[in-house]
């Protein structure tokens, strides 16, 4: 304010009326609650707002706000006291339509109050800390009309009883029910609560009840969830239109509760229709509806875990120790392989992928494969099945398939030495016989053998295959060497075996015919020459033999027959008739194996190139064996006795097993001596633990068997017993 | 200027302030008058009589209208008040809320 010239200026006196009339406010107040009347009465139109402003700016000015206040107090309650009057008169249906249009009257007349008023609401109030108009306004209608007690029952009872119409299938008025809900709301939160929704739970969870119990007698299981899915998506919906988000989960809760938890454990233990059953019959939707509701309430998805868990392990043991199945190897694992086919389907598309199942699952089949203990076998002679044959035909992607859900299964072996044993047995017939169908496949096992257990465990099979690569090699150079010697010598397919990677066999004795031995002979002339320091032994129980023999009517055939049997045959090259003592002393092969070649050369239909007299399967000392002149057969080439795989026999199977703990043993010790090497001193329940966390990929040691160990080494003086401890242990270097 | 855009002010000795609707807004009871639910005659006819507001005043009230929305939108230029309508001028202001 920079003005220069001085002004002779002084404050007027208001122009307002000062306040002389002592009933100037009086006055003032009667336009105003005239004017609130006829607001009440739509007869809003004919005032003027600005007058009305000014009369209570005046009066709050003037000091006379508390006449205004109480006089507004007043007035309100009396309308309301006439509205509420008015709505209790309305009839049955039409009182909540009544209810709702005078709500939203109030509320109109409410704010035109409030705008004239809006002096006293930004002065007067604040000052003297009473509730603004608006709040007011709500206050008082909660008062007189919620709280009416006769309007307040109706209400409440109008409210439930179309949630009830509804829930039993009638279309409701959900537009009133929305606007008579958010009247509640704006009254307050806790109103709603009272007046509406702590009745409404209530009342709902009663029903709930009532209506899960009869379904739960009269539908089965599937129904029943279908019904529970249905009532929750219903009651869903029905708070997103017509009630408050919050009311959400309270409900969804009670219907959880009613119609899920309070029968669960009676819906998945139901005969012919539960759990057990929807498992065994794929039932996918109905799986994944009883995942998705159980999901919700507290336990359900332990129970269904539960239940699922112990129906495998009982299946699953069923399945192990059903003595028919134990016949069929293959069958038997196909089955495995199947049944982790159909639980793999089930939690992927019923239950979601959980992982929780996932692991049950994976710890039921670790539970029960493991319960037969000629588990690792019979999965080594399905691999041993499927590269001889089963793998035929069949796409590279396939193939991978089925050897990686093998390697499931393998997996789940805690006896995984066990297997690697059987495989190293089965994987060496098949190469020597040559019966595998593809290198590629047999690499490739072995290279998932490898990633799953590291590479000691595939080294020894690796080896087995860099053997058979050299041995073709040396042959061929044995015989571009030797070619003119040679010329006439039946020709030989020598396979040179590495004795530490292949499976030990004790080398049988077996007279060799003679044109064979000097062939033989050459060889081991030709390859200790080449290799010095080696020895080589003949294995003549692992070969194989091509045959030409001419029959009686001067039919050819060429026969593929095992080394004993070559050798056998080959006598008849000399003598027509031969009995047992003769064949046997002559061959010197032992009596088992003779049996068994004589057996599958004269009593097989279809394959007897020999005779044997008296007829009949079982070969006895003095049984005489002829030349079949009369053998006939449609191929050409004929193969007999194969030297296939075969479940072992029970004096076989036992004599393995011994053989797999006496390999453990070095192991346990190696194991033993590592640790100890690194933590010096150890006590006995640690070292007992480590051992069994670092063996554990290859079998579960025996808590006994480490402490026979343990002695062991302590006799050897690996290491000592500490002179106070005796749990403790020192390692000695 | 149409006339729906328009709000006539009305001052104690009767002259007539047309103004921009947006302006009249500034004033909260104004604005208040101008939307509230109820049909007051204002409303209707688009017109606010003023009985204890003076001319001058009612004119610099106008003027203050103006003044403040060019400053909403960011010029800065001071709104200049004659000393003697000061006192006047602020008990109109806390009448119109403004």
């Amino acid at each position: 304010m920079s003005a220069p010239k001085k002004r002779n200026f002084h404050i007027e006196a208001f122009k307002h009326k000062v306040v002389v009339d002592p009933r100037y406010a009086d006055k003032t107040w009667k336009v105003l609650e005239h004017a609130i009347n006829e607001i009440y009465n739509h007869n809003a139109s004919g005032l003027s707002f600005e007058e009305l402003y000014r009369n209570a700016y005046n009066m709050v000015l003037h000091k006379f706000g508390d006449k205004l206040y109480s006089g507004l107090v007043g007035t309100l309650t009396m309308h309301l006291k006439e509205i509420a009057k008015l709505i209790e008169a309305a009839q049955g249906g039409l009182f909540l339509e009544e209810l709702d249009r005078k709500w939203a009257d109030h509320n109109k007349a409410l704010r035109m109050i409030r705008d004239i008023l809006m002096y006293m609401d930004r002065t007067y109030i604040p000052n003297t800390h009473k509730t603004p108009v608006h709040e007011l306004g709500l206050n008082l209608w909660r008062d007189h009309i919620i709280h009416s007690s006769e309007i307040q029952t109706r209400l409440l009872t109008m409210l439930l009883e179309l949630v009830q119409r509804e829930r039993t299938g009638e279309v409701i008025n959900r537009g009133l029910m929305r606007n008579v809900i958010k009247m509640l709301m704006e009254l307050g939160l806790s109103v709603y609560q009272e007046e509406f929704e702590k009745h409404f739970i209530e009342v709902s969870s009663n029903f709930y009840s009532l209506e899960s119990q009869q379904f739960i007698e009269c539908c089965d299981c599937g129904d029943y969830l279908k019904k529970a899915e249905r009532r929750l998506n219903e009651e869903m919906e029905r708070v997103s239109h017509y009630l408050i988000d919050r009311t959400e989960t309270k409900i969804t809760n009670v219907v959880e509760n009613e119609m899920i938890s309070n029968h669960m454990q009676r819906l998945i233990h139901m005969e012919n229709s539960g759990l057990v059953s929807m498992l065994v019959d794929d039932k996918y939707e109905d799986l994944g509806r009883m995942y998705s509701l159980f999901h919700r309430v507290p336990d359900g998805l332990s129970s269904i875990r539960d239940v699922m868990t112990s129906h495998l392990r009982e299946t699953g043991k069923q399945l192990v120790m059903d003595p028919e199945r134990l016949k069929d190897p293959v069958d038997f694992v196909q089955r495995l392989l199947d049944k982790k086919d159909k639980y793999d389907n089930i939690i992927s598309l019923a239950f979601n992928n959980d992982k929780t199942f996932q692991n049950a699952l994976n710890s039921s089949f670790e539970h029960f494969i493991n319960l037969n203990s000629r588990s690792p076998e019979f999965i080594s002679l399905f691999v041993d099945d499927k590269l001889r044959k089963g793998l035929k035909g069949v796409s590279e992607e396939d193939v991978e398939v089925i050897l990686d859900k093998v390697m499931m299964l393998f997996r789940y072996l805690q006896e995984k030495d066990v297997f690697e044993k059987y495989y190293k047995q089965h994987l060496a017939k098949r190469l020597l016989s040559g019966k595998s169908i593809s290198e590629d496949v047999e690499r490739s096992m072995i290279v998932k053998l490898k990633t799953e257990c590291g590479y000691q465990f595939t080294s020894k099979l690796e080896g087995m295959f860099t053997d058979m690569k050299t041995s073709q090699d040396t042959v061929q150079e044995f015989y571009a060497n030797q070619a003119a010697e040679t010329a006439d010598s039946p020709t030989l397919a020598i396979q040179v075996l590495t004795t530490g990677s292949w499976p030990t066999q004790p080398s049988t004795p077996c007279n060799l015919p003679t044109e064979i031995l000097e062939v033989c002979e050459k060889f081991r002339t030709y390859y200790l020459g080449k290799h010095t320091g080696r020895r080589l032994t003949w294995q003549t129980n692992m070969g194989t033999a091509d045959l030409k023999a001419t029959f009686g009517k001067g039919q050819k055939h060429e026969l593929n027959v095992s080394t004993y049997q070559m050798c056998i045959l080959m006598l008849f090259n000399n003598a027509d008739c031969l009995t047992y003592k003769e064949i046997e002393q002559a061959t010197e092969i032992p009596a088992s194996d003779l049996k068994r070649c004589l057996q599958s050369l004269a009593c097989v239909k279809g394959k007897n190139v020999l005779r044997k007299e008296p007829m009949g399967k079982d070969i006895g000392e003095e049984d005489a064996f002829f030349f079949n002149d009369k053998f006939t057969s449609k191929f050409y080439k004929v193969k007999i006795g194969t030297v296939a795989a075969q479940k072992e026999t029970e004096p076989e199977n036992q004599e393995t097993r011994q053989k797999v703990e006496e390999d453990r043993k070095p192991q346990i010790e190696a194991a033993i001596v590592r640790i100890m090497k690194s933590r010096r001193v150890l006590d006995h329940n640690n070292l007992v633990a480590e051992v069994t966390k670092q063996l554990q990929s290859r079998f579960m040691p025996n808590p006994v068997l480490i402490k026979k160990r343990i002695e062991s080494l302590i006799e050897r003086e690996f290491l000592e017993r500490d002179k106070e401890d005796r749990k403790l242990y020192r390692y000695l270097a | 200027m149409k006339k729906e855009d328009t709000v006539k002010l009305i001052s104690a000795e009767g002259f007539e302030f047309v103004i921009d609707k947006n302006a009249a807004m500034v004033s909260q009871t104004i604005r208040n008058m101008l939307t509230s639910p109820g049909s007051f005659s204002e409303t209707q006819h688009g017109v606010v009589r003023f009985p204890e507001i003076s001319t001058p005043i009612l004119e610099k009230i106008c003027q203050y209208f103006y003044w403040s929305l060019q400053f909403a939108s960011g010029k800065e230029t001071e709104f200049y008040i004659e000393p003697e309508l000061t006192l006047e001028l602020m008990m109109a202001a806390n009448y119109l809320h403004t």
